[in-house]
């Protein structure tokens, strides 16, 4: 049958007409508020997880070494260089005397003239004493009067005073001596422990201050970790726990370790507790001390548990909670949730239970009217 | 009676249909421009919806943190978290600036926010598309996919890096950017960080400064340098309130005792939507009055071109009696047709080409159907001229001679 | 006086006024009875296109008298008020080029009228049928006017003219863009319908071939018309 022309035509408008129509329809229903927001689903499931706690922090040694001379003085020489290993004991460098040996030739001087003095003194005392017994003799036969024997027993005694003093001038000037010896000797910088040289502060002919450091001694075997550990996700820590250090220079390759200790003092400015994570074998290149590095300390264990994702966690005025999604409708089911682990998932104490199907993520904030589509994933968030 | 604009339009449909497409596309440009001020408008208040918080307190006399610069103590949310009716206080830090991954870098809006915390506290994306929330106190960042990051990208902040484990959508400033999270600690150090050669200058400047350097007191050269290169500054207190509390009564509370100063959602909106783009806004609106004017005109200009294509028809069926209502409704109708055409062809487009645009682009189902009357409105207006013309014909002009 | 058919006394009609006044018409007369087709024959500047169009009720002539059967349609300066249902009811129209709708069809161009006047469609339609068939174009009735050849977009539009039965009919130049062969077609059609129909007729012509056909002539001259007799010859 052959079609009339204003048949033919009417087709031909309605043709357009009708698919325009239709995707005005589609347009309306699918974008905009009418549309339906596209959710992905998770079922609840009962596991355990295994908690994690993070923390960053940066190397350090446990016991650092400043050496450095007791009185003011110029730095003679230093024979060791950062990263030198030094033994106990060692001799690492030494102050300039000045003029402390003439001090001390001349304290040996003083010392002889004061010996030379004590010969005189004695020689004195050893004469008035015999002076005094001879008198003494003379007047029990009264050849001599009391008054002259008084006087040579006199004699006698400034003599033995006069002594005396000599000897204790002696000792004196050898403690004098003893005291400039000893500081001859402590112008050795000597080192107190085996360990590194990681900082060298003056070099030869530097004028010091007495306490100032010279060089600065660590001991490799005490290095450590000082980590900070956000207060608000700190739960559960503790000393003994095993933990892996990744330095920022290896790029992620995690070292074993433990948690040596919990700082008694937190940061109060920056909310975060301090610990101290030590290596179980320290590094063979030592790190270098003040390195940044990430500690993950890994908790025991929990018992199995329904979990869910972190993402699913939303709240409603201030309830945490999620929404789950039961014969295609939603609602939102207020939970309590319990400790998460550093992969994302989290423990729900309350309000969920295994097997129950809840929205994960969703294109837009969703309400208890929302309608949904669940897909495999959102448009545009693929991996 | 046969509809004798219905039959006109059927005797050259191809015509009036591409007549009708490019009025349309004219009408989606429209459409789409009321698109972008209402999307400038969503992102201003997605930017409030998704920090979650009802009040916002700011450093005293700014219009803090999005339209001003504002800094606080970061341990002035605690005496916040004390103040009647105060649920949850939490700090939060806003910056934006170039986020670098590979060889690309995108700008960002980098949001500092409270990582580990419970669920929902203010300043933590509320709802994700992938991954998952922070769980390291450190170094992991959730992103809005309009970065165009994917799960797992390395990307750098300052001196940083940071693995993307979330990823977010419509999270963005109030000028489009989209957000990046990562964690406070973080972000506080990287508002502050310049650059590694900047820090370094900085500490040759400290070390030289006698008066801090000083022989035999080296321990305050080191306090020194550890002052200058921490951050206890934040931008904004985010806080929720509890259930019930009045926003203003606490808002005056803190601003009375803390000295500080508080704005509520409602201002808040007021200063993002009012201030932060109202030139823009205006700039939009005056584009879409010309818009609507160049419609008007072209609409008119067709249906007075369709109608002079007809000027005898018209005048034959004046003569042979036809009744000027019947003329000018034939003539109203082909306009009120072509207007539906075109708006439907405009809102299909407008709708397509929605996501093309780089900013957020909202067709508001209020405005389509505004447009919808405003596009009837504007065809009738203009259906006018010609209608007029079309009753001016003689029909003795139809005898000729 | 009892009339029938279309009659004109004294008809007058000035354009403009003062100076520059321009008569157009200086008191014609004129009368066609029904069944009569009658020619008007002038030269151009010779007021037949003004006379025309008093006779189709387009233009109000300034001055006389014009009765359409027992109607006055003017009478010294008065005259019927709906002059655009009179037109639709009791007038039809044919044209030199036929002027059809382009965008109906031929059936519904010949039924526009009747449906203008509030007839219904389909009842509209039977009757603009019936006249195709007897004009002889009913096969084309489904066709656009834009597929006719001249002859039958003119027959057509004498349907048209028809459909609404009207006592009088004005043709002008009916025949100019047919050759002879057609041109005497739709005479003859104008005639046979004049005849079944009762209808009065006035071609507007100056195409020499159809004159000898008519038996009575107006002859129209600076305002005046003369009346004469025709040949009458027959056309068959």
């Amino acid at each position: 049958m052959k079609l009339q022309p204003t048949q033919r035509r009417t087709l031909g408008l309605v043709a357009v007409l009708v698919p325009l129509l239709a995707l005005l329809i589609y347009v309306a229903l699918r974008s905009g508020p009418l549309a339906p927001v596209a959710v992905t689903e998770a079922q609840v499931t009962s596991r355990a997880i295994t908690p994690g706690l993070f923390g960053i922090g940066t190397v350090e040694a446990r016991y650092t070494y400043k050496i450095g001379p007791t009185v003011a003085g110029r730095l003679k020489r230093l024979d060791v260089d950062v990263g030198d290993r030094v033994k106990v004991g060692q001799v690492l460098g030494e102050m300039d005397p000045v003029d402390l040996d003439d001090r001390m030739r001349s304290q040996e001087a003083a010392i002889k003239r004061i010996e030379a003095a004590i010969v005189e003194a004695t020689a004195r005392f050893t004469f008035a004493k015999t002076q005094a017994a001879r008198y003494e003799q003379l007047l029990a036969v009264r050849s001599t009067s009391e008054e002259i024997l008084l006087g040579k027993r006199q004699e006698s005694q400034i003599a033995e005073a006069a002594l005396a003093a000599a000897r204790e001038d002696l000792a004196r000037a050898r403690s004098d001596l003893q005291a400039l010896r000893a500081q001859r000797d402590n112008l050795n910088l000597v080192a107190p422990v085996a360990g590194i040289v990681t900082v060298r502060d003056a070099d030869p002919g530097t004028t010091l201050v007495a306490g100032q450091a010279v060089v600065e001694l660590i001991d490799p075997d005490s290095v450590w970790v000082n980590v900070r550990f956000d207060q608000i996700s700190a739960a559960g820590l503790a000393a003994g726990l095993p933990a892996h250090i990744a330095l920022r220079s290896s790029g992620g390759a995690a070292l074993k370790g433990r948690v040596l200790r919990l700082e008694p003092m937190a940061d109060a400015v920056t909310e975060e507790i301090l610990a101290k994570v030590v290596f179980d074998q320290v590094p063979a290149p030592l790190p270098p001390i003040g390195e940044l590095a990430e500690a993950t300390v890994d908790l025991p264990a929990l018992a199995e548990m329904p979990v869910i994702p972190n993402a699913a966690v939303q709240r409603q005025g201030d309830r945490p909670g999620v929404w789950r999604i039961s014969d295609g409708g939603l609602e939102f089911v207020s939970v309590r949730l319990g400790r998460a682990n550093l992969d994302g998932l989290v423990q729900v104490a309350e309000g969920l239970k295994a097997g129950e199907r809840i929205v994960v993520y969703s294109e837009k904030a969703l309400g208890s009217k929302s309608r949904i589509r669940v897909v495999e994933s959102i448009p545009g968030a693929g991996k | 009676m046969i509809s004798l604009a219905g039959r006109d339009i059927l005797h050259a449909w191809g015509k009036f249909v591409f007549t009708g497409v490019g009025l349309g596309l004219l009408i989606g440009v429209t459409l789409v421009m009321a698109g972008v001020y209402r999307g400038m408008v969503d992102d201003g208040k997605a930017l409030l919806d998704n920090s979650g918080a009802d009040l916002w307190v700011v450093q005293q006399d700014t219009l803090g943190p999005y339209a001003e610069s504002s800094s606080l103590k970061d341990d002035l949310y605690r005496t916040i978290l004390a103040m009647p009716g105060v649920a949850r206080a939490a700090n939060v830090t806003y910056l934006t600036m170039q986020v670098r991954q590979g060889e690309r870098d995108v700008r960002a809006m980098v949001v500092g926010a409270a990582a580990g915390a419970p669920a929902g506290t203010p300043g933590t994306p509320p709802y994700l598309v992938a991954g998952r929330q922070f769980t390291r106190g450190h170094y992991e960042a959730v992103a809005d996919m309009a970065t165009g990051f994917k799960l797992g990208d390395t990307i750098r902040i300052r001196r940083n890096q940071y693995t993307v484990v979330g990823l977010t959508r419509r999270m963005v400033s109030s000028s489009g950017d989209p957000m990046v999270f990562i964690p406070l600690k973080d972000a506080q150090e990287a508002q502050f960080l310049k650059d590694n050669d900047a820090i370094w200058q900085s500490r040759r400047r400290t070390e030289a400064n006698p008066a801090i350097n000083r022989p035999g007191a080296s321990g305050v050269l080191d306090a020194v340098l550890a002052s200058q290169s921490s951050n206890n500054f934040v931008n904004a207190i985010l806080v929720r309130l509890e259930p019930g509390a009045d926003p203003d009564e606490v808002a005056r509370t803190i601003y009375r005792w803390k000295r500080l100063t508080v704005y509520t959602r409602a201002q808040m909106e007021d200063i993002l939507v009012g201030k932060l783009i109202a030139t823009s806004a205006r700039q939009i609106g005056m584009f879409l009055v010309i818009l609507a004017v160049v419609s008007a005109a072209i609409v008119a200009f067709i249906i007075y071109t369709l109608t002079m294509d007809k000027i005898r028809e018209i005048a034959v069926l004046k003569l042979i009696g036809t009744r000027n209502r019947t003329i000018a409704a034939m003539i109203m109708q082909q306009a009120l047709a072509l207007g539906a055409i075109g708006f439907a062809v405009g809102k299909i487009t407008a709708t397509f080409a929605a996501p093309l645009f780089p900013k957020y682009v909202l067709l508001v189902p209020q405005d389509s159907i505004a447009g919808f009357f405003a596009v009837m409105a504007i065809c009738a207006l203009a259906s006018v001229v010609a209608i007029r013309m079309a009753l001016r014909v003689d029909p003795a002009e139809a005898i000729g001679g | 006086m009892a009339t029938k058919g279309i009659r004109i006394e004294g008809l007058r009609k000035r354009y403009g006024s003062g100076d520059t006044a321009v008569d157009a018409l200086k008191g014609v007369d004129m009368h066609v009875e029904p069944g009569e087709v009658v020619g008007l024959i002038g030269p151009s500047g010779s007021g037949k296109s003004t006379l025309l169009k008093s006779l189709g009720a387009v233009i109000d002539p300034t001055a006389g008298r014009m009765t359409l059967g027992d109607e006055v349609i003017y009478e010294q300066g008065w005259k019927v008020p709906d002059l655009r249902a009179l037109r639709r009811d009791r007038i039809g129209f044919v044209f030199q080029a036929p002027y059809l709708i382009p965008f109906l069809d031929v059936t519904d161009n010949v039924a526009l009228p009747p449906m203008l006047a509030g007839l219904p469609n389909t009842e509209a339609r039977k009757r603009a049928q019936d006249l195709l068939t007897a004009l002889d174009v009913r096969h084309r009735a489904q066709a656009m006017p834009s597929q006719l050849s001249g002859g039958e977009q003119q027959r057509v539009a004498i349907a048209r003219g028809l459909v609404n039965r009207p006592p009088v009919i004005l043709a002008d130049e009916p025949t100019a863009p047919l050759d002879s062969q057609r041109a005497m077609a739709v005479i003859r059609i104008l005639n046979d319908m004049a005849r079944k129909y009762e209808t009065a007729i006035i071609v507007v012509t100056h195409d020499e071939k159809i004159i000898p056909t008519f038996k009575r002539i107006y002859h129209i001259r600076d305002g005046v018309t003369h009346e004469e007799a025709g040949e009458g010859r027959g056309f068959e």
